[in-house]
């Protein structure tokens, strides 16, 4: 008879799991939380519940359709999605880009990191359930908003980018650009008197500091990008390799502490960065045209584009046949940064779970890329079982 | 002065109760608009949504039957959390000073005890849907691990609720017994009259220490945050009260603006020596007093993130130590 032995995991080990609906979290995602006496052991996150299909519509779609699409993955960086699906055609057509056009991109990239840095900052308080600071925060995102409005026509989704520039619509004359320019200065003032008071805040510094580490060697290992690899003290952002970029003074930021405090001031640090590109690109903003539509639509092989946005390095590729998009692939950020997300979270107080995940800046439905369907036997679901399925 | 029991005093003991209930119910929307959102800066919601109309409104919502063990168990434990409001509310009653055993410091405690341990046992019959859901290995990456107890966010709740009877509450109850020990009577008609013949603890080192004690003491009891650790929206959302709809979320809902008034009923009388009587100005001040304390409670909260047991703790400890410190000064 086989001696009956209990396993470690079945006694001491408790699984808590949160989502795919819970109030801490913005999207549906699942989390498992291992732990013990409430300190969590491990953690696992398993996305997939929002997935639209976005890559699969994409395919066979005249490219300015899609590039259009690709605004729809996300509400948070949609003009990133754009702007690196237009750079991809670009790049594969060989489209010269009016200089205006760059600088106009520049600058709506760098209010959409301002929104989403804030956003995070937000977040990142109501998820410490700071109501006050949360509601601070956004109160001060209201102005970016306004501003992207102004620019694109619509608060969230701008579409700023087309192949060879920028739409006519987010042209930016002097009304604009002063407008622009007391935006930053408000913006300025009250990021520079919120940090004041938060960093000064006892209590949240005590919620935050040594919460969530992820250490330089392990982020490095889990291939974390974005702002989340910089708070870990990596010197790496991919604005230094793109042309767009060339012409523009800024500190890549950097923090030490690898905790959510770090996380929180990396973001705090780079929004005076922001503010310092945008008003650079305005004092220098070259005359001339933003469109060039001069291009002509070619055949071209695979191509690939990186992209620094908000929470990282953004992939965009395709190939373009008979002017339509074929074998579109999309990987966020928050793809590569999940494995962080799960590391942070060993070692803390379930409390601050959700924590240690909103300090690495999520954004799982934008993520969600493939879905796999398991019957209630884990066999795993083809096609035509689905379909005979639907009623 | 004495109070006997009359017709008269009986139906005042009940227009007592009815304005405690109306401003009971009145508090969190108070809370929200008047404090919370003025300091965020916001126009905040409607003062009478957040307690009266959720209130009244709920009552007329179809019931969820709870995913209990003993659903009519979950179901009854807001109705006994009221019923021992009230019987704190009746035990500061003036009238009811000549029940002794009903109206001292140990029935108060035994009561606060009753609501704190209707906490544990709501949070461990309640396995709600929210912790359940979506059982799946993760295929992509392939599941870490499989075939743990799989244990509800309400058992956390619970589990939090029963460490915060063992220490959370103990500021509190340290701050009941600082009266007593300045009157040496646990009795509430013994430590009016002191009061009254000697003015305020509150005016005294002691007390006012107390005082400072029992206002910790009073958020903890609340659940207000910081130290709402059993219903934290970052982990166990709702918490006990997670599966209670209809009208029993209408009892929680008044129940806890019933407790905040009868606390700060509590305070007059165990600090300001001021019973409530109905018809004079005693009754004014305590109606002060008790939103005073909300509003003080809201104030802070709005300031404070929730805690995790690395501040829990320490707060705890610091004030039962400095509860024991003014109950030393209080002997002396």
């Amino acid at each position: 008879m086989e001696e009956k032995k209990a396993k470690k995991q079945e006694i001491i080990e408790t699984e808590i799991q949160m989502g795919t609906v819970h109030p801490a979290a913005l999207e549906p995602y699942r989390v498992r939380f291992f732990v013990e006496d409430e300190i969590i052991k491990d953690a696992e996150i398993t996305i997939g519940v929002n997935h639209r299909g976005i890559e699969r519509i994409m395919e066979g779609l005249p490219v300015e359709k899609a590039n259009m699409l690709t605004e729809k993955i996300c509400g948070i960086c949609s003009n990133s999605h754009t702007w690196n699906s237009v750079r991809t055609a670009e790049k594969g057509l060989g489209v010269e880009i009016p200089d205006r056009a760059l600088y106009i991109r520049v600058i709506v990239g760098e209010l959409e990191r301002l929104h989403s840095h804030l956003l995070y900052l937000g977040h990142g308080c109501e998820t410490l359930a700071h109501e006050t600071f949360s509601m601070r925060v956004f109160y001060i995102r209201e102005t970016i908003m306004d501003l992207l409005g102004m620019i694109g026509g619509n608060r969230v989704q701008y579409g700023c980018s087309i192949i060879g520039g920028v739409r006519p619509r987010c042209e930016l004359d002097d009304n604009r650009i002063r407008r622009i320019l007391d935006g930053m200065d408000t913006v300025e003032k009250n990021v520079a008197d919120f940090a004041d008071r938060f960093i000064k805040d006892s209590i949240v510094a005590s919620r935050i500091s040594g919460t969530g580490y992820i250490p330089q060697e392990q982020a490095l290992k889990l291939a974390v990008s974005g702002p989340t690899l910089r708070a870990t003290g990596v010197k790496r952002d991919l604005r230094t390799d793109m042309f767009e970029y060339d012409n523009f003074d800024y500190e890549v930021i950097t923090q030490d502490t690898c905790d959510v405090k770090a996380q929180l001031l990396m973001r705090v640090l780079e929004i005076f960065e922001s503010i310092k590109i945008i008003r650079q690109a305005i004092r220098d903003l070259p005359e001339g045209k933003i469109t060039d539509r001069s291009w002509e639509m070619v055949d071209t092989g695979i191509i690939e584009s990186y992209i620094e946005v908000p929470r990282g390095t953004l992939y965009h590729s395709y190939a373009i046949e008979d002017g339509r998009v074929r074998h579109s692939i999309v990987r966020t950020p928050s793809m590569t940064n999940i494995g962080a997300m799960q590391y942070a979270c060993i070692d803390n107080h379930i409390t601050d779970g959700q924590l240690c995940i909103v300090q690495c800046d999520p954004c799982f439905t934008c993520s969600d890329r493939a879905i796999e369907v398991y019957d209630t036997n884990n066999n795993k679901l083809d096609k035509s079982i689905l379909q005979s399925n639907i009623h | 002065m004495s109070y006997e029991i009359s017709f008269i005093s009986i139906l005042e003991v009940i227009i007592t109760l009815i304005i405690a209930l109306f401003i009971g119910v009145l508090i969190p929307g108070i809370e929200r608009k008047y404090v919370q959102a003025r300091i965020q800066q916001r126009i905040g919601p409607p003062v009478t949504s957040s307690g009266l109309w959720a209130s009244i409104k709920f009552l007329y919502k179809e019931n969820i039957e709870p995913n209990s063990p003993a659903p009519g168990l979950y179901k009854a434990m807001p109705i006994l959390c009221f019923i021992v409001v009230l019987a704190i509310f009746l035990a500061v009653m003036p009238y009811n000073y000549q029940f002794m055993a009903f109206s001292s410091l140990i029935a108060i405690v035994g009561f606060l005890k009753v609501e704190e341990i209707a906490y544990v046992l709501m949070g461990s019959l309640s396995k709600s849907v929210m912790s359940v859901n979506l059982r799946f290995p993760d295929h992509a990456k392939g599941s870490i691990r499989q075939g743990l107890l799989v244990s509800s966010i309400e058992d956390i709740s619970s589990s939090r609720s029963l460490r915060m009877i063992i220490f959370g509450s103990f500021p509190l109850y340290l701050a009941l017994f600082i009266p007593a020990v300045l009157s040496k009577s646990i009795y509430l008609s013994d430590i009016v009259a002191y009061q009254q013949a000697h003015g305020p603890f509150l005016f005294t080192l002691a007390g006012l220490i107390g005082a400072v004690i029992f206002f910790i003491g009073y958020m903890i009891i609340l659940n207000e945050y910081p130290f709402s650790i059993i219903k934290a929206k970052s982990d166990v959302i709702e918490g006990p009260y997670m599966e209670l709809a209809s009208k029993y979320r209408s009892f929680v809902y008044v129940t806890r603006g019933f407790l905040i008034f009868t606390l700060g009923l509590v305070f007059c009388v165990l600090f300001l020596g001021v019973p409530p009587v109905l018809v004079s100005w005693k009754f004014i001040l305590c109606v002060i007093v008790s939103l005073i304390l909300p509003v003080i409670m809201a104030a802070i909260s709005a300031f404070s993130p929730i805690f995790t047991n690395k501040q829990l703790y320490p707060t705890v400890l610091t004030s039962s130590a400095i509860g024991v410190l003014a109950m030393v000064i209080a002997l002396f």
